[in-house]
């Protein structure tokens, strides 16, 4: 239980919950959970190139020879990678930075994967690089520092585009939200 | 009474468990007031906007028994401008954290309020650097630790001369005697501590007009860095990405 309640978002009465669970399914259950969580911590590392989380030395995205590779989509996280494969709207390569620029935190460029991701760009071949961090201060302060360095390698540099969400009512949007909204506009239909 | 309202710039927002968030306040009622801001990110939450760091918004805060929560808040100057650029970003993150070490919660504090809303404001027009330069000279006055630039901090005595040593620990400029029996003083120019002075008694809306030479820059950083980490006892981390910033 005391391990269990080590986990995020994990408390004691969810780690009881849990230890119970398991005490009472099948021995098998708990056999292949432990198997399964030893592999992946065993097996998982980052890829070569992107930085993102793989099982192999290059990941299944950077090795597909079906995805476009002038575009690079530069994301926080590894589960922000998840997140725009979802989407089903993208088709290019990522680099994931490992985290944000975060001053307060003592969180600076130099602890990202930026030079990795430099290196990458210095080798030729890419068009654009999207800019899809999150749009909080941290965010804007890693896209702004980015588009500092990549832009004099003459390539073009884009940010993913920020405003309502699909499904969401005028009236409840912040002001930021709208005025953001209202800049990004484009001609419609 | 179980609400009460604040008039506050965030300083600070830290994510908490899964969407909620921590911020730092500074308010104009209160001073620094930390308070969390349930679901804020949210995709829907409608308090996002007013909890971004850097903007002022009016806070309506429900009392708690250990931390006070945000029950609704609107925002009243956004400072867009603020993180379109790089610099004024870096500067805005650096001013905030000047401005949490510096001061004590609950302790009302309304010129230092004024002052880093004025400062947010004059982003849009007037050099980072600058700014900065002015908000520490102008943050370190109303902290009561105004630099000592007219006579010798130590002796009292006046001070002549081209170059003149500033002394950290005494508080401001040395006579040269004082300066042979005191160790540690950095030397500047005459017109840095003039620029100082000016920096001091301007406007922040007005220190657009001033064109600070870049020796004159590089002095008056060394010179209120110094300062400013001696009474607050600690280098501000964001200094490392304010620098990052203006070299990038």
């Amino acid at each position: 239980m005391e391990e269990l309640a080590k986990l995020p978002g994990i408390g004691p009465k969810t780690a009881q919950r849990l230890a119970f669970h398991l005490l009472n399914s099948p021995p098998e259950v708990a056999r292949e959970l432990a198997g399964a969580i030893l592999r992946a911590r065993e097996v998982v590392r980052y890829c070569s190139v992107c930085a993102n989380l793989s099982d192999r030395e290059v990941c299944s995205i950077c090795a597909d020879p079906q995805r476009d590779r002038e575009v690079i989509c530069v994301v926080q996280e590894p589960k922000d990678v998840l997140a725009m494969e979802k989407s089903r709207g993208y088709n290019g390569l990522y680099h994931v930075l490992q985290g944000v620029i975060s001053p307060l935190a003592g969180i600076g460029p130099e602890k990202l994967t930026i030079k990795q991701l430099l290196a990458r760009l210095s080798g030729g071949g890419v068009r654009e690089v999207i800019l899809a961090t999150d749009s909080d201060v941290e965010g804007d302060a890693t896209a702004l520092y980015l588009a500092r360095l990549i832009k004099p390698l003459g390539i073009k540099v884009t940010r993913i585009a920020h405003g309502l969400p699909v499904g969401a009512h005028l009236e409840y949007a912040d002001e930021m939200t709208l005025a953001k909204a209202l800049e990004g506009r484009r001609e419609w239909p | 009474m179980r609400f009460y309202k604040l008039q506050a710039v965030v300083l600070k927002a830290v994510n908490m468990r899964e969407a909620s968030q921590l911020l730092t306040l500074f308010s104009l009622e209160k001073g620094k007031v930390r308070a969390v801001a349930y679901g804020a990110a949210k995709p829907a939450s409608r308090k996002r906007g007013a909890v971004q760091p850097f903007t002022c918004s009016l806070f309506l805060l429900r009392r708690g028994s250990d931390l006070d929560s945000v029950a609704q808040c609107e925002v009243l100057e956004a400072f867009p401008e603020v993180r379109e650029s790089l610099e004024r970003l870096a500067c805005a993150f650096y001013l905030a954290e000047l401005l949490e070490s510096a001061t004590a919660e609950g302790e009302p504090a309304a010129p230092l309020y004024w002052l880093f809303l004025e400062t947010l404001r004059a982003l849009r027009e007037v050099d980072a650097q600058v700014l900065c330069r002015a908000f520490e000279a102008k943050m370190l006055a109303l902290l009561g630790w105004q630099p000592c630039l007219e006579k010798c901090a130590s002796c009292g005595g006046s001070v002549d001369g081209r170059r003149v040593s500033f002394h950290v620990p005494s508080g401001g400029i040395l006579c040269p005697s004082c300066a042979g029996r005191l160790e540690g003083a950095l030397t500047c120019h005459r017109g840095t501590v003039e620029w100082l002075k000016t920096l001091l008694r301007w406007e922040t809306a007005r220190l657009g007009q001033l064109k600070v030479g870049r020796p004159a820059r590089e002095e008056l950083k060394e010179l209120l860095q110094k300062f400013m980490a001696h009474h607050l006892e600690r280098s501000a981390r964001s200094l490392a990405f304010l620098e990052a910033a203006e070299h990038v």
